[in-house]
């Protein structure tokens, strides 16, 4: 049987949590063999596989929830003190290079203290370079530096879900 | 004078909490809970504790009508982190009381030491209620502000302005006129005054008791001072420029801000959780291997029977008693300790001894030490030789 193209770095990639992105060459070749991915992973481990425009990734029964709580912990802090600051935080998360040491002045001087000294990940400087790690690890960022990154295309499936979930507020508004 | 215990006070706020803290948003919104809405929130749940409300003092009666009593709405206010936010002249006030205390302080400092301690401890709960009410203020100031960007209640721009007026004339500008270090009269520059002569006075006064009371003062301002600084901060950086930033809204924005207010209870988006082993993973084999093995040793499993015990002794207290009881008067009560171990046993254990010694301080008995025999008795005990004197044993009462 044949197999397609980088088929053991895809499953690999995949089943270690990254999210495979367009400009990797193992993209193409995800992407062309869509329904074979669906399958194989959906009959060999029970597993979804959500393959977006840009960039594509694995659901499973058992979900990272606190990764994913921390880091929407981390979109929604970082948007809010952008704004705060006078920027338009979607394009910086789009299109900026963050340095972390700016990050750290943000959630430092940040009203949302309490949430993040109650976090294992942000609470201080050094937990936010060990959470770096993770999100470049899973391909959330990519780092251009040493104390450099830029978000990469992942970071949508967060901010969907901030739109869905204030509309999911706004209905609930509306209805109550 | 509360019947009921304080556990199940507690336990009711416990079992009720639901019920109260709708009657706590009436109060929080109306400032009273009239009649019939208690009785609706009462029924809506089929809680009938209105009369337990009143037994327990957690409500009082206002005319016809009820309200919480001040303990519990603060408490409620803490637990739920909603406060009513306070009007800048009410938190104004502390000024007045800090700076007389201060004064008063200054002037009376080589006075009497009990007055002083008096004030010490006046101006610290002064300083305290002043810094936890500024915190409540922002606290709720932020909510508030946070509320009109996220703005859920699709308010149009004007009404959005007109609310973030509201806010910025009657309480942020005034607050920050309280914290703002740079204004002569602002609370903050007093409360520094205060910790320069508390650092003096916690290290060069002649009573220690009134040193340390000054040295608390001292670190407790100085944390104090931190967190005003921090809440300033918060106010300039956050809250003055409220009206620049509502002018931007964003539907990803206002997701956020709803999603900080509960980030523990709302849910979150589906992503992968990597198992600790799978297919191509190159310690697979190795993993596989290591797991096996730790079932297929067999080790021997000795068992041990428990060293059996029968032999302890144990002091049966009402036996000698009641013995020793029989026998009064006792010419020699160590003799006779020796001569009861003696009979019932090879030798005198010392244990033994010492446990019948006891029987010395039973209530029915009355003591008499012979102080004509000078020299003590010689008794021997399988671990020692004690000396001990001769004490004549009577039956209390009668002798």
């Amino acid at each position: 049987m044949e197999f397609p193209r980088y088929h053991k770095d895809i499953v690999s990639d995949l089943m270690s949590g990254k999210f495979i992105l367009a400009s990797d060459p193992k993209f193409v070749s995800l992407k062309e063999s869509e329904e074979f991915y669906s399958s194989f992973f959906k009959e060999s481990f029970g597993y979804e596989i959500e393959i977006k425009t840009d960039f594509a990734y694995l659901l499973s029964y058992e979900t990272g929830e606190q990764l994913s709580r921390d880091i929407c912990l981390f979109f929604a802090i970082l948007s809010f003190e952008l704004d705060k600051d006078g920027k338009n935080f979607l394009e910086e998360i789009q299109y900026a290079e963050f340095e972390t040491e700016k990050l750290d002045e943000y959630f430092s001087n940040s009203s949302y203290a309490e949430l993040i000294l109650n976090n294992n990940q942000m609470k201080d400087a050094f937990s936010r370079k060990q959470f770096y790690t993770t999100l470049n690890r899973r391909n959330i960022i990519e780092k251009t530096g040493e104390n450099k990154f830029t978000f990469t295309q992942a970071y949508k499936v967060f901010i969907d879900f901030a739109a869905d979930f204030a509309k999911g507020k706004l209905n609930a508004a509306i209805e109550g | 004078m509360l019947k009921a215990e304080p556990k199940t006070i507690l336990n009711f706020l416990a079992n009720y909490f639901d019920s109260l803290k709708d009657l706590f948003d009436i109060q929080a919104a109306d400032g009273v809970i009239q009649r019939e809405r208690l009785a609706q929130v009462l029924s809506e749940r089929n809680d009938n504790i209105e009369a337990t409300l009143l037994e327990y003092k957690i409500l009082r009666k206002i005319g016809e009508d009820f309200e919480f009593r001040d303990t519990y709405f603060k408490l409620f206010e803490f637990i739920l982190n909603e406060f009513r936010p306070l009007l800048p002249e009410t938190i104004q006030k502390y000024e007045q009381s800090i700076g007389k205390l201060f004064q008063k302080i200054r002037e009376g400092v080589k006075g009497d030491t009990l007055i002083l301690r008096s004030r010490i401890d006046d101006l610290y709960n002064e300083i305290k209620e002043f810094s936890e009410a500024v915190e409540k203020n922002t606290i709720r100031l932020l909510a508030e502000t946070r509320e009109l960007k996220s703005n859920v209640d699709k308010l149009d721009y004007k009404e959005k302005v007109r609310k973030a007026s509201f806010w910025i004339d009657y309480y942020i500008i005034p607050l920050n006129n309280i914290l703002d270090i740079n204004h002569v009269d602002s609370i903050t520059n007093k409360l520094f005054d205060i910790s320069q002569y508390t650092n003096v006075r916690r290290l060069n006064f002649n009573d220690e008791s009134i040193r340390i009371q000054f040295e608390k003062l001292y670190t407790f301002l100085v944390m104090t001072n931190d967190n005003l600084l921090r809440q300033s901060k918060l106010l300039t950086n956050e809250l003055l420029p409220l009206i620049e930033r509502i002018r931007t809204e964003s539907i990803i924005l206002t997701g956020w801000i709803e999603f900080l207010k509960q980030p523990y209870k709302s849910p979150v988006p589906k992503i992968f959780k990597p198992e600790r082993n799978y297919p191509y993973s190159n310690d697979m084999y190795l993993n596989a291997k290591e797991y096996l093995e730790q079932f297929i040793t067999e080790e021997n499993i000795l068992v041990e029977d428990p060293i059996a015990n029968s032999d302890k002794w144990v002091f049966n207290k009402e036996l000698y008693r009641s013995k020793m009881l029989e026998q009064l008067p006792i010419d020699s009560f160590f003799d006779w300790c020796g001569l009861t171990l003696r009979s019932e046993y090879k030798n005198i254990e010392t244990d033994k001894f010492f446990a019948l010694t006891g029987l010395l301080f039973e209530d029915d008995i009355m003591l008499e030490l012979d102080e004509t025999e000078k020299d003590r008795k010689l008794i021997k005990t399988s671990q020692m030789t004690l000396r001990v004197p001769k004490i004549k044993i009577l039956k209390y009462g009668i002798s």
